[in-house]
């Protein structure tokens, strides 16, 4: 048994959020991998939007374009995704005016579609609840239909309706009641079976990528976090400021991006962990102060989160568009590190990464995360937090220390691995400028050509530590591979599920996670690169120069970590994969797209420029 | 006043020599930041602040360059940006006195949007204005505060802009901290600056400098501020008088009012109002520390 889908669409504010997550919920606590996906357009009310759940017993870490369970709030439905369905799929509705077209009809005879009609409207005059609840009675329809144990919805239902008192719980397990006995009449008792279920999913969280992010950079010791909302790293601030009592956090939403990257600049200045996120647009905004702080040498944590550009874009969809620009953003020459999360695992435990190199290389680090990881539900194990240090490189808070400094320490162009002592305004002892005009050691304004030379070179020369310091990119699968994926971001979830149940289907689940083989005798590994800038490239030129074919998978239409490897090392990735409408790549698809891709092309495909 | 220029013993406070730096000052003959570089170190002296125990943010401009012609904790940033990054450090450590320095270029034009927020935020920080009515550093362009049908660099034939009438819209925002002084006055500078530090506990304060700019402002001159500049102390202004205060501000067709215009001490200052942090007595520079997020871990399973 495959992993199945279930999906909810309606307009947006119809509810569908609610269902989606409620079902995710209850499904993890039975036992299972859960991934939930949202699709929306840029409005609050109307439009059409989607909540997909795709559930296994092992890992589901991307959304398929296929579905089992379709759960359609209105007529739009039937329009937009009628065709997503599986062979023996169900819809599930409660519109009793549409006819389907001769072409529709033929669809639904030839892949057995079974079609549920539930009488939301009717059911809920009986019941006398709001049409609000409409939701509730379809959450319950769904979850008989999945043969799960009614009492664990109605735990779920207490536990998010209980803040607004007993009667709004006792209308809401009225309906769940209700919902749940419901047949259709000429259907009858339809079921859908799902996997067998494992327990160890049970104590495993279900969180989206910005709650992780979010948790991540407290554990990290943030204390002030300074916003302006821009989709899609809006939840990260919503969930912040939703925790700020409890964390007693100093959060302000500034009146634009550059007020907030600023003010967060200030805090960090004065010693304090701050950060601030936005995207795209936000980020183009922001990128003088970027270059601010890598002059005055001022740890800071940015992070972008990608939807897809240019300009306003879509604003509510997902792309991998904005490596080069992190890469390349703000004038001037100046060091920087660019890392991406790839899933809520690394939104966690990078972030503390994150706050630790800005503060040891003192310089400003930028953490890609987009849509797609922001705003998907995954199931993952809680989070270590056995593992991250709070590390703060040469920051000097000792009395006796600061006694010992001089103001021409802080930009001491000698240090050999370029980084020199920071303290802080407050703190007694010799004080400095923090000079963002090009300076002599103590910060002073200096325009001569040496102070210009050893300054430049004392910034850059952290790269080359940096560079050292970094972990190499992660290779999943094979030790050796054949065929060599490589990729960044978001693009490795789809990719692992694919590889995983690649080797699943051939060699059984004993074989999973990932140490699997695909197609005739090929080994497959996927390398992951976190750290993009410096960017380590020994592995991968090992790796290319023995694989029998590389493949590049990302989402944005240049393939900018192609471009970037091709840059580093001269190896010029011929294969590419890429996606740019803006949605992420789901299973199956990248699963053919791969597949394709190794029946057609033939190796060799790497170029080396000489 | 005591404003010792050395101190024998550092117990006894800071000296005007603590605040001394080696760099010797470059603005032009008869500039206005001479003044104001003076009466600024003549206040943290008086008010017995050592260097290290203050933070002084500079814009970018003619101003600017005095970052690096005194001594304290210092910070030099880009061209309009000065207020957020002083208030994020101010909210960062509450226990520090954060000084912004700003041009009218900075301030009414690259970055009006932060003087409107700050103003409204009522953040803990004093913000001096080098009000010199022009872009002095990029050679004499107009600012939004030049006089309309002034020849400038860049406008030869005068500004077709109107020209922003800056205390009417500061007093349109409600602030609680309001100063004019004249760059040429320097004892009543140094009045005004103590107490716009000490407003800190309160708010946002604001003050205006006007001063003369020799080399590009060829209307304001330091004669025309000499003579029109009147203490308003000297007539028994009530500074808690908002309606009084906006209109002594905003009238100078005969006299220029200067000295402490207007304050309110009644108003919560933007860290004041955080529900989060009441009842903290740390400040956020001193609890970086590895959180244990297991309490919110439990609302995901």
């Amino acid at each position: 048994m495959s992993r199945i889908s279930i999906k909810a669409v309606g307009s947006s504010g119809q509810g569908i959020n609610s269902i989606g997550e409620v079902i995710a919920m209850g499904l993890k606590r039975s036992g299972y991998s859960v991934f939930g996906y949202r699709e929306y357009p840029s409005l609050i009310k109307g439009g059409h939007a989607s909540f997909q759940i795709d559930v296994d017993s092992i890992p589901v870490r991307s959304p398929g374009t296929k579905t089992d369970i379709l759960i359609t709030l209105n007529h739009h439905g039937f329009e937009h995704n009628l065709y997503d369905l599986q062979k023996g799929g169900i819809i599930i509705h409660d519109v009793d005016y549409w006819e389907f077209s001769k072409e529709d009809q033929r669809f639904i005879e030839e892949n057995d579609i079974k079609i549920a009609y539930i009488p939301l409207d009717e059911m809920l005059k009986k019941l006398k609840a709001r049409p609000i609840l409409a939701n509730v009675l379809l959450t319950s329809f769904v979850w008989d239909m999945l043969n799960q144990d009614i009492e664990l919805l109605k735990q779920l239902v207490r536990e998010q309706y209980q803040h607004k008192g007993e009667e709004v719980v006792e209308k809401n397990l009225e309906c769940v009641d209700a919902g749940c006995i419901y047949n259709d009449p000429k259907l009858g008792r339809v079921t859908v079976s799902l996997p067998k279920p494992d327990s160890r999913w049970k104590d495993q969280l279900l969180v989206t990528g910005s709650v992780a992010m979010g948790l991540g950079a407290l554990h990290a010791g943030l204390r002030v976090y300074v916003g302006y909302p821009m989709t899609p790293s809006s939840p990260l601030l919503s969930y912040i400021s939703s925790v700020q009592k409890e964390a007693g956090l100093v959060i302000k939403q500034a009146e634009d991006e550059i007020t907030a990257v600023q003010m967060a600049s200030g805090a960090f200045h004065m010693g304090t962990r701050a950060m601030t996120a936005t995207s795209g647009g936000g980020y183009d905004l922001m990128t003088e102060t970027m270059s601010m702080n890598g002059m005055i040498e001022n740890p800071m944590v940015v992070v972008l989160a990608q939807r897809p550009g240019p300009a306003t874009g879509n604003p509510t969809w997902t792309a991998q568009g904005d490596l080069l620009l992190a890469i390349n953003s703000s004038h001037g020459e100046f060091p920087r590190l660019v890392i991406s999360v790839s899933d809520p695992e690394d939104c966690f435990s990078l972030m503390p990464e994150a706050f630790n190199l800005a503060e040891e290389y003192q310089l400003p680090v930028i953490v890609l995360t987009d849509k797609h990881i922001a705003e998907a539900l995954c199931t993952v194990p809680a989070f270590d937090q056995k593992k991250a240090q709070i590390l703060r490189g040469k920051l000097i808070t000792d009395p006796k220390a600061l006694k010992n400094l001089k103001g021409s320490d802080r930009y001491d162009p000698s240090a050999k691995d370029g980084i020199t002592p920071r303290w802080l305004p407050g703190y007694e002892a010799e004080t400095f400028n923090a000079q963002a005009d090009e300076h002599s050691a103590d910060g002073s304004i200096d325009e001569s050509a040496e102070a210009a030379k050893a300054q430049m070179e004392k910034r850059m020369r952290k790269m080359k530590g940096l560079k050292k310091h970094l972990p190499d990119p992660v290779l999943y699968g094979e030790k050796n591979p054949e065929i060599l994926i490589v990729g960044w971001g978001s693009t490795k979830m789809t990719v692992l599920d694919v590889l995983e149940r690649l080797g699943v289907e051939k060699f059984g689940p004993a074989f999973a996670p990932l140490g699997a083989s695909v197609g005739k005798g090929l080994e497959v590994g996927y390398l992951h690169y976190t750290y993009l800038w410096p960017l380590k490239t020994e592995l991968f030129e090992r790796l290319a120069a023995k694989a029998k074919k590389v493949i590049l998978v990302e989402c944005n239409y240049q393939g900018q970590l192609g471009m970037l490897l091709k840059q580093q090392c001269g190896i010029d990735i011929v294969e590419k994969i890429l996606k740019y409408d803006g949605r992420p790549f789901y299973f199956d698809e990248l699963q053919n797209l791969i597949l394709q891709n190794l029946q057609t092309s033939k190796p060799p495909n790497l170029q080396t420029a000489s | 006043m005591n404003i010792p220029l050395q101190s024998p013993d550092n117990t006894n406070g800071p000296s005007m020599a603590d605040y001394h730096h080696k760099n010797q000052c470059t603005w032009c003959d008869g500039c206005g930041d001479y003044g104001i570089w003076t009466a600024i170190q003549r206040a943290l002296v008086a008010l017995k602040l050592h260097p290290w125990q203050v933070f002084l943010c500079f814009d970018v401009g003619c101003h600017g360059n005095a970052s690096d012609k005194l001594m304290g904790y210092r910070f030099h940033g880009l061209h309009g940006r000065v207020l957020p990054f002083a208030a994020g450090a101010k909210l960062a450590n509450m226990d520090v006195p954060v000084i912004a320095f700003g041009g009218d270029g900075a301030s009414f034009s690259e970055g009006v949007g932060h003087l409107v927020h700050a103003i409204r935020s009522n953040y803990p920080v004093t913000f001096i204005l080098h009000n010199n009515e022009n872009y002095g550093l990029t050679t004499g362009q107009a600012s939004s505060l030049t006089w309309q049908g002034q020849p400038m660099n860049a406008s030869p034939f005068g500004i077709p802009e109107r020209t922003i009438a800056s205390m009417d819209f500061i007093f349109s925002l409600q602030p609680t901290f309001v100063a004019r002084a004249f760059s040429g006055n320097i004892k009543q500078l140094t009045e005004v600056f103590k107490a716009a530090i000490e407003h800190q506990k309160h708010g946002f304060a604001f003050v205006d400098v006007l001063q003369a700019c020799p080399t590009y402002n060829h209307f304001a001159t330091h004669e025309y501020l000499l003579e029109k500049c009147y203490d308003v102390t000297t007539e028994g202004h009530d500074v808690r008088d908002f309606g009084q205060a906006r209109k002594i501000a905003t009238d100078t067709t005969e006299r220029i009012a200067t000295g402490i215009l207007y304050q309110n001490t009644n108003i919560p200052s933007f860290y004041e109002r955080l529900e989060a942090r009441k009842g903290i007595t740390t400040t956020p520079v001193h609890e970086v520390a590895k959180r244990d997020v297991s309490e919110f871990m439990r609302e995901l399973l």
